[in-house]
């Protein structure tokens, strides 16, 4: 089984279901620490790659390439740059290539978690969407199968979520509130696990 | 809330059809997304472009900057959001003629990622960028952080002399380089009276007494330094001038251009009423008032406030800051 253009548009279809399903959680989340937009940015976003999705080419990296254009151009929101951004350091890794070993994925998180963190100059720990991706390139590296990949990654995002929900945020906008975010997920964690549980299709904690 | 407006999401959209249709000889919209507005009359072939962006709201900040002598184009997004990342890419290449392009921004965020992301997206159109932040807001972050601070009214000094040295045909390089020397001369800091409303929140940024000033806040209504009794005008410009020649220290035979600005909805009356003290204390310290700029050069929509902005000039930025400039809201030479 390896990941090629129809395992990506069926993906991009299960993460925008997830996005629209999540839309009023993400935004009342994002309400407690920030402008509350958070929903609002996903289901754009989401929207605006399916509308060319049909369009995309074989070549991986062209068509990440083309997702991220497409995120971007749906809105400013500093969380979907961060985001695009990581799908287009997935695109520099995949270019020219028409489909990727599940065994390869660990690193490619890993490519996007740098290039997100060079972005957003944050550091690791300061709970953050990159503490989530952190958690699925620690739980899934050196494994190869594609059900346990999936299972692990799944996992990971919830265990982030579970570990960082009473620490206070020191990074990012969440950060002004202190003291005040400890006890709540933060937004762009609770983003991530449901993006990554959508794209390895375990929706559920029990698994499909 | 009392404002004049349609619906509130097509706010700026509107606001940038008749910023368009009332100044055809300066401005014109550039590319897809509407929010892209690039000069009228390109500048010529091989000049180094200069794009800006971020929020509206700030009006002359930041599309207004756009002219012969200042910015080839800008992104901008709602009132107080970034642009996107793609907007900001579609700026970079209606400015770019072959000679590069320099991003020239306040220190936000948003901002920063979604200029950073641009470049990234126009590499693709082998356009070379280079960045200089304003980071100009003395109350926003204490001087060994610095580069923390945000970016206010100083930008349109650096506009300014960016702008002239990139007409004389400097390479990027060298325009770059002014830039982050005029970026670096500049100090500000405001005070605010009263709050603005953002059209598509619908409520006042921040809530204030009727009797109470706050020292330092940002034009996003981002916190200040104290909030306290409204005080005479020579008191707060009194304060204002200590903490910015606290930072800057100007000296005996300095040049210092200083504008007095306001942040919407304060009038002229006022502003002049302040510059009294700001001369006399620029004077007492040595330093010479180079082109005073008394106005509404950067503002927080209807913001009741000022800002006050040195900026330290050597004989290279005080030719650049006199060389001629034309756009709809200001004009030199």
């Amino acid at each position: 089984m390896t990941i090629d253009r129809v395992a990506v548009l069926a993906g991009i279809d299960r993460v925008t279901a997830a996005m629209e399903r999540d839309f009023e959680m993400l935004n009342a989340a994002d309400g407690a620490l920030g402008d509350g937009d958070l929903g609002v940015t996903m289901t754009r976003g989401m929207r605006a790659i399916v509308r060319d999705a049909e369009a995309l080419p074989d070549d991986l990296g062209m068509a990440f390439l083309a997702c991220a254009r497409a995120f971007t151009r749906s809105s400013g929101s500093s969380y979907g740059t961060l985001l695009a951004k990581g799908v287009m350091a997935v695109a520099k890794a995949t270019k020219g290539r028409v489909e990727i070993a599940p065994g390869e994925v660990p690193a490619l998180a890993g490519a996007a978690r740098d290039a997100m963190q060079a972005l957003g100059k944050a550091e690791l720990g300061g709970k953050t969407v990159l503490d989530s991706l952190d958690a699925v390139v620690a739980a899934t590296t050196g494994k190869s199968d594609p059900g346990e990949l999936a299972d692990a990654a799944a996992r990971a995002v919830d265990e982030a979520l579970d570990a960082f929900r009473d620490k206070p945020a020191t990074v990012g906008r969440a950060r002004i509130f202190g003291e005040r975010s400890v006890g709540m997920d933060d937004p762009g964690m609770l983003a991530m696990a449901g993006i990554v549980k959508a794209l390895v299709d375990r929706e559920s904690e029990e698994g499909p | 809330m009392k404002k004049i407006l349609n619906a509130p999401e097509d706010y700026v959209d509107e606001m940038l059809a008749g910023l368009v249709a009332a100044h055809p000889e300066h401005y014109r919209l550039h590319g897809e997304s509407g929010k892209v507005v690039a000069r009228a009359v390109p500048g010529k072939a091989g000049k180094v472009g200069i794009v800006t962006g971020g929020g509206s709201g700030h009006l002359p900040v930041f599309t207004g900057y756009v002219g012969a002598g200042l910015l080839d184009a800008c992104a901008i997004g709602d009132v107080f959001s970034s642009p996107s990342a793609e907007q900001m890419a579609d700026a970079i290449r209606a400015a770019d003629s072959g000679a590069g392009v320099l991003r020239l921004y306040g220190n936000y965020g948003g901002d920063v990622m979604n200029f950073d992301m641009a470049g990234d997206l126009v590499e693709f159109d082998d356009i070379a960028c280079t960045t200089v932040l304003l980071a100009d807001d003395v109350a926003s972050a204490p001087p060994e952080e610095a580069e923390k601070r945000r970016g206010v009214a100083g930008m349109v000094y650096a506009f300014k002399i960016a702008g002239a040295a990139a007409e004389e045909g400097r390479d990027l390089d060298a325009v770059t380089a002014v830039a982050r020397k005029a970026a670096d001369a500049c100090r500000s800091i405001g005070v605010a009276l009263g709050p603005c409303t953002v059209p598509q929140a619908g409520r006042p940024t921040f809530e204030i007494a009727e009797d109470e000033i706050e020292m330092g806040m940002g034009i996003h209504g981002e916190p200040g330094v104290w909030r306290g009794k409204l005080r005479p005008a020579d008191e707060i410009a009194g304060e204002m001038m200590d903490r910015l020649l606290a930072d800057m220290r100007p000296g005996s035979g300095d040049r210092v251009s200083v504008m007095v600005n306001s942040l919407g909805a304060t009038p002229p009356e006022e502003l002049y009423i302040l510059y009294n003290v700001v001369r006399a204390r620029l004077e007492s310290a040595g330093a010479a008032i180079v082109m005073p700029l008394v106005g509404r050069y950067a503002t927080s929509m209807e913001m009741s406030g000022v800002s006050f902005t040195l900026c330290r000039l050597d004989p290279e930025t005080e030719a650049l800051l006199k060389a001629p400039c034309d756009c709809a809201f200001w004009r030199v030479g």
